[in-house]
This record gives structure tokens, sequence and C-alpha cells, in this order.
């Protein structure tokens, strides 16, 4: 298996191959990398952090090798962030349900904002494991290439915590 | 009504998370939906729900949605007519 790029975001440092690119936030990123795509502020923390790792992973992959690209995330604790954001919204007497919050309580949402900005036609997958088990992502990685027909695959770990605790470490990989 | 077109706008800011907009952006007759601000189906359902929660008002016939929310302007109007608090 062949890493072509790797992007990693933290709270203070983002990298593109190893080298910082910027310490922006996740809006400051999109503001830098992107800045074409107001849904990117409807979204929740965790899609707008794997949105952003993928805007600087895929960045340069032409359209044609885009719809031949598979997303696989991992990750250990899912959509919670949002979860409970929207479990405020029907807890209480004051319930109104969030519908705009609600459409981001599941993880897989990051493949499928992803896989809609970039045109991927792939399969997309999210996991989300007990542990960050480098092992198990790589095994998951490695058989899809070998037996599905994409010959891209943009995986890795996306958490998100809160503001001080995040962490986007994505890689694109081929055969 | 000009003080609850801008309360409109800047509440519709906050629900929908649109970053980088103040009230002045907003045409107040301007389309919200298609053109205009572009706003989708999951947006129509968070006014809905603004509407109920700082209003009052609950839609009965969600056939009328579409003529309440083509514009602030329209929704302004409705408001004003139908609020309960």
């Amino acid at each position: 298996m062949k890493t072509l790029a790797h992007v990693r975001i933290t709270p203070t440092d983002t990298s593109v191959n190893g080298a910082t690119v910027s310490s922006a936030s996740l809006a400051g990123l999109y503001r830098e990398f992107a800045g074409d795509y107001p849904k990117f502020f409807k979204m929740d923390s965790l899609c707008k952090l794997g949105f952003m790792a993928a805007e600087l992973c895929l960045k340069n992959l032409s359209a044609d090798e885009k719809e031949n690209t598979a997303v696989i995330l991992f990750n250990r604790n899912g959509s919670l962030v949002t979860d409970r954001n929207y479990q405020k919204t029907i807890e209480s007497d004051n319930y109104f349900p969030s519908p705009a919050l609600f459409v981001y309580t599941l993880a897989n949402i990051v493949t499928g904002e992803i896989a809609i900005r970039h045109k991927i036609y792939g399969e997309t997958s999210f996991y989300v494991l007990d542990s960050r088990d480098e092992t198990l992502m790589d095994e998951i990685v490695s058989d899809t290439l070998l037996t599905s027909s994409p010959r891209y695959i943009l995986t890795g770990f996306v958490e998100y915590e809160n503001e001080q605790n995040y962490i986007a470490d994505i890689k694109l990989v081929t055969k | 009504m000009d003080n609850l077109i801008l309360q409109l706008k800047n509440q519709i800011i906050e629900v929908l998370n649109l970053e980088d907009m103040t009230a002045d952006d907003i045409a107040t007759d301007a389309p919200l939906f298609g053109e205009g601000l572009g706003l989708d189906s999951i947006d129509a359902l968070e006014l809905i729900v603004l509407l109920e929660r700082e209003y009052g008002i609950k839609l009965s016939n969600p056939a009328e949605g579409k003529q309440i929310f083509s514009s602030v302007a329209s929704i302004a109007d409705f408001v004003s007519k139908n609020r309960k608090k």
C-alpha cells in the first residue's frame, strides 16, 4: 500500500505530508484552503474536521481519479458530540428537536459530505472502533484495495471531542 | 415591522449557521430557497421549528410553507398576523 498524501489536523497544527501549513482553527482552515462551500458552516464539528482533511488530502487528485476513490474513516466516539447537542433539544420541557443537528447524529455523514463535495462514487464506510487500532485499520483498507474496484482510498482517523481536543489523521493510499 | 424583519434575519442567520453573513446581506424580498440564500429542505424544517419556538406558531398546513418561506418579507408578514408570543 502506497501513501500518496498525508494530512494531520489538530487544534494547534495542520500539516500536509509532514510540513506545517497552518495553525488556524477549522473555520480558519476553511477560509484559507476552501472558501467556496458555504455548506461547511452548517456541518457539525466532526464533519468540518473530516471535510478540511479531505480538502487538503485530495487537492492533487483529478476529477476522474476522485471518481475511482473510496472513503474509509475511523474513530472511537462516533458522532457523540452532536448526539449530545441534539439530546439537549429533546430532553427538556422546551422540546424543540433541531433537524439541522439531527442529520449529523451519524458519524458516517462525514464520508457522505466528503463524497458529495468531491463527487466520489466509490465505497464509503465509517468504522467506530474500541480504540485507534492501526493494524485493524490497515487490514480493512488493504482488504478493500484488494477486493474492490476503487484505485484510491481516502482513509484515516477522525475524532472530535471539543475545540481543544480533535484530530484528523488522514491519508490517500493506493495499491 | 422593520424590527420584526431585522429580528427574523438575525434569527435565520443564527439557526442556519450562515456564518460570515449579517442581516444587511439578506435582502428582505429575495428568495430564500433555490437562488438567493440557497437554503435546502433541512433549513426549511429548522425555520418551522424557529417559528414555533420563538413565536408560538405551529404550521397546520405544510403546503403553506412554500409561500410563507419564500422571503423574509413573507415570513414577517405571516408572523405578524399569527404570532402567539
